[in-house]
């Protein structure tokens, strides 16, 4: 049992671990497929910014 | 003097006309020069417009012509319509793709039935190979002397990849069934949450996922290579089929040497074609993405099957086999019944009792 449950918190740690490196080296799709001169400063609370 | 023939006089007219002396009324030659040239130019100029939209279009540009239907059913395989853009995703420019149709078809129609005949098929066998041979358990009784089968850190990578699956397999169906299933059930605002967290777990414990795939191939695969003995265990059914029979198998019998096949090719493929759909930048185009969101969701399907029987084999299928990957130890004589090479290299190395006892268990 004890291995099966540190399997599991080891999973998900290392899913958390792999979000942050993800959200680290990727850019979001508001910035990346658009260019500087079409974007606005702040895209506020909307569907492509940042909510 | 003799007189010309008709022939001859006919001859000398058309010289004759050739040189301007006689005009013939309606003829290209009475029109001046100037107006030729016009004419030329006027009659190329309109073959030039006209040539690359008689190219493009099988059709007449009428009304009817530019119905959706008939823009969609000229295009070919193959075939696109595309804009033209500045962003930086050059695949933005792709308006509309016929092939995204058929592609849409698949996964609307013919996937729930691939996955719904693998999976409830492989659930309605098991239900009967139960009925039909019951739990599967040790001819001698247990033994009550055990044997160390899996090591901490075999049973932790086997788990590690068994619960992410487990999550992975159920966020993944939720794609192909949760609409049909799930939605009537919770209502859209509670299914449209449950997804939204459903997607983000798939995404983010595939990386685990791939992990443990990886590690069970580099500590198994020494124990998975197929052998004659393989054949043999596959020709006695395991001896699981009908009672009485035992074939002997190493540390893995020849199911379990498939499941490990299973794992890691579909393991690989799943791995291979979700980092494509992770990263959709990286196929070459979107065709490439399509095939292999198929091929990720068919080999899901087959692969849940497999799981299933494995899963079924591994619990109320056969009794005393959870516990190989439950607590490490199995009892001796399960181990001598299923895996009896394997005890005599266990015993020769020192690692297992030389004897069980009989210690039989009454039947439940």
């Amino acid at each position: 049992m004890k291995v099966f449950i540190a399997a599991v918190v080891f999973a998900v740690i290392a899913a958390f671990v792999a979000s942050f490196v993800l959200s680290g080296v990727q850019m979001a799709s508001y910035t990346a497929f658009t260019t500087s001169g079409a974007r606005v400063g702040d895209p506020g609370n909307n569907l492509v910014g940042p909510g | 003097m003799k007189k010309p023939s008709p022939a001859l006089r006919r001859r000398s007219r058309n010289t004759e006309n050739r040189k301007g002396v006689v005009q013939m009324p309606g003829s290209l030659s009475t029109l001046k020069a100037p107006t030729l040239k016009a004419l030329c130019a006027a009659l190329a100029l309109l073959f030039v417009v006209a040539q690359p939209a008689s190219a493009q279009l099988s059709f007449k540009p009428t009304a009817e012509a530019v119905q959706e239907d008939k823009l969609l059913n000229a295009l070919k395989e193959g075939d696109k319509i595309s804009g033209r853009i500045t962003i930086p995703d050059t695949n933005a420019a792709n308006l509309i793709q016929p092939a995204g149709r058929d592609w849409r078809d698949f996964h609307r129609s013919k996937l729930p039935v691939i996955g719904g005949i693998a999976i409830l098929g492989m659930l309605a066998l098991l239900a009967i190979f139960l009925m039909v041979r019951g739990r599967i358990r040790p001819e001698s009784g247990f033994s009550g002397t055990k044997i160390l089968r899996f090591a901490s850190f075999e049973r932790f990578t086997h788990w590690l990849t068994a619960s992410c699956f487990i999550v992975l397999a159920l966020s993944g169906l939720n794609i192909s069934f949760g609409r049909i299933l799930i939605l009537p059930l919770f209502g859209a605002d509670a299914f449209a949450t449950m997804s939204g967290y459903a997607k983000i777990a798939h995404d983010y414990l595939a990386f685990p996922f791939m992990l443990g795939v990886l590690i069970m191939f580099l500590i198994w695969i020494k124990d998975n290579i197929p052998g004659k003995i393989d054949w043999q265990w596959l020709k006695q059914g395991g001896g699981i089929v009908s009672k009485g029979s035992h074939p002997p198998a190493k540390r893995f019998n020849a199911g379990q040497k498939g499941i490990f096949w299973i794992v890691i090719i579909g393991g690989t493929l799943m791995s291979l074609s979700g980092w494509y759909m992770l990263f959709p930048y990286l196929p070459a185009n979107v065709t490439e993405l399509q095939f292999w969101t198929v091929i990720h969701a068919v080999i899901a399907m087959l692969f849940i099957a497999a799981m299933l029987a494995h899963i079924y084999i591994g619990s109320i299928g056969m009794e005393g086999a959870f516990d190989a990957m439950g607590t490490g130890e199995v009892d001796l004589n399960w181990a001598k019944e299923h895996h009896s090479l394997w005890v005599e290299e266990e015993q020769a190395k020192g690692h297992a009792p030389a004897a069980g006892g009989s210690h039989a268990m009454p039947a439940e």
